[in-house]
């Protein structure tokens, strides 16, 4: 366990390193988007259901904040090992597969854990948002974090140019969780929006933290937590089929 | 004494065939006895690079086996018996020098890993060096840390590819030194180069490859008798012709 040990703490000192780009930023552009559309827009849109406009949309956008960063953590940690081949170190060491799957998993773990407890914070001190269900809300993001950091890791070792790591980041999940009801209830959409709604994966993960942070959503907080759980669990799969296999790790 | 002990290193037909259908190693065998000073010579292309990845679990072999000290190759604690310092410099960009020792010890399994880094960091003369990151340092240090790197863990079997590509003298001069002591401590090293007097200098027996494939095993007066000529570079010269 000592390798799995050196290989969380390498990943987990990456993240703390590089604190100012790892978590300042985007803790800093998830408040602006607080301050932006819930302050500003709240004095428009006065409520969502029985909840604050501006204590609607922290839930949405601390899942938005932790799973950009869970993604983009992994993807760019494993892509510059592979690109610098200092990847090696780690492949060649004495660890079994699942501790490399593990290991590498946990940085973005970490750094959405970081950002989503910073923004939890300020977001207490901001809007004095509640948190109704705990433990739904710990399932949500755990799975949640599962699903996005080890498809960071799947992404990384794929890629074969940065373009790829933030194509994914950009063009996939920044549009996925803008449409998943991060700045409003789907049931204010009108037919087809609110039916293709229910086949973007994110929406079910931001359902399932905002049940935990207000006691409501849109859809039943067990649906929403078996979606992501349906997700999370081949993705962490597929990751570790890539280190059990060697699958574009090694020629 | 070291003929009690099983090879360091035993490769039976190893085959590996890259995705494209390069052919890199075809049906090779190859026994290193455990404790000697072994060098694998060859061109470009030869297969060099090929069989130590193999061997360091960093490529998929297509056939054959590898045992190390008598354990097949991808055991854990095979693993933890060989040191690799690659051809090219491949070193953390995150981690400053101690910490770059420290990570690797902690991969592979050191408990207490600060007390032998602290200690390769003077071996190899990076203590002013210490805290900074691998690439702010000039290559020759970055040649060192990557030797120190491999050495970190105390291996049984030290891997160096090329150890001595576009070093300037005085630093090969000093890296032969940490060779030669390291194998008179009793560890057997695999040598890879392209400078057949670096060779012939400090290995006791040389391999030669071509097209992944063993054409010659000797020492290098054993190999300049059987090819009845005078010196190591005639040798080579006339190996890969054949």
């Amino acid at each position: 366990m000592t390798g799995l040990v050196w290989l969380c703490k390498r990943e987990t000192l990456r993240v703390s390193k590089l604190w100012t780009q790892t978590v300042l930023a985007p803790v800093v552009s998830s408040i602006l988007f607080i301050l932006v559309f819930g302050l500003s827009l709240g004095g428009r849109i006065k409520h969502v259901g029985n909840v604050d406009y501006d204590v609607f949309i922290v839930p949405g956008l601390i899942t938005m904040g932790m799973v950009q960063a869970a993604y983009a953590n992994n993807a760019s940690s494993i892509f510059q090992a592979r690109f610098d081949r200092y990847v090696n170190d780690v492949l060649s060491a004495p660890l079994r597969s699942w501790q490399m799957t593990l290991g590498y998993t946990i940085g973005g773990i970490f750094r959405a854990v970081c950002i989503g407890g910073s923004l939890l914070v300020l977001a207490l001190l901001l809007v004095n948002v509640p948190v109704e269900r705990p433990f739904a809300l710990v399932a949500a993001v755990a799975l949640g974090l599962v699903l996005f950091s080890a498809l960071g890791v799947v992404v990384g070792i794929y890629a074969e140019n940065w373009d790829h790591t933030t194509f994914i980041a950009n063009i996939v999940i920044l549009p996925l969780a803008f449409v998943g009801g991060v700045f409003y209830s789907v049931d204010v959409l009108s037919s087809p929006w609110q039916e293709l709604s229910h086949v973007n994966p994110v929406f079910y993960l931001v359902n399932a933290v905002r049940f935990g942070f207000l006691g409501e959503s849109d859809v039943s907080v067990w649906l929403s937590l078996g979606v992501t759980a349906a997700l999370a669990l081949p993705t962490y799969a597929w990751a570790q089929y890539l280190f059990t296999t060697g699958k574009r790790l090694k020629a | 004494m070291f003929r009690e002990d099983p090879p360091a290193l035993d490769l039976r037909g190893l085959t590996k065939r890259y995705d494209d259908g390069t052919l890199a190693l075809e049906d090779f065998d190859l026994e290193i006895p455990a404790g000697a000073f072994f060098g694998l010579l060859g061109p470009n292309g030869a297969g060099k690079t090929t069989l130590i990845s193999a061997v360091c679990n960093l490529v998929r072999v297509s056939g054959g086996e590898i045992r190390v000290f008598g354990e097949a190759h991808d055991t854990l604690e095979a693993r933890s018996w060989i040191g690799l310092a690659e051809q090219d410099i491949n070193l953390d960009r995150f981690l400053t020098v101690r910490e770059t020792l420290l990570y690797h010890g902690g991969y592979f399994g050191m408990r207490e890993p600060e007390e032998r880094a602290e200690e390769l960091i003077d071996v190899f003369g990076l203590r002013h060096k210490r805290d900074v990151r691998a690439p702010k340092l000039s290559g020759g240090q970055r040649r060192r840390l990557l030797l120190a790197r491999a050495l970190m863990h105390r291996p049984r079997l030290v891997i160096l590819d090329e150890p001595t590509a576009g070093v300037d003298f005085e630093l090969r001069q000093e890296l032969w030194r940490y060779m030669r002591r390291l194998h008179a401590e009793g560890t057997t090293i695999l040598l890879t180069t392209h400078y057949l007097e670096e060779a012939e200098t400090l290995c006791e027996d040389i391999a030669l490859i071509r097209d992944g494939h063993l054409i010659a095993r000797d020492s290098a007066h054993g190999l300049r008798e059987h090819f009845g000529v005078d010196r190591l570079t005639d040798v080579y010269v006339k190996a890969m012709a054949l």
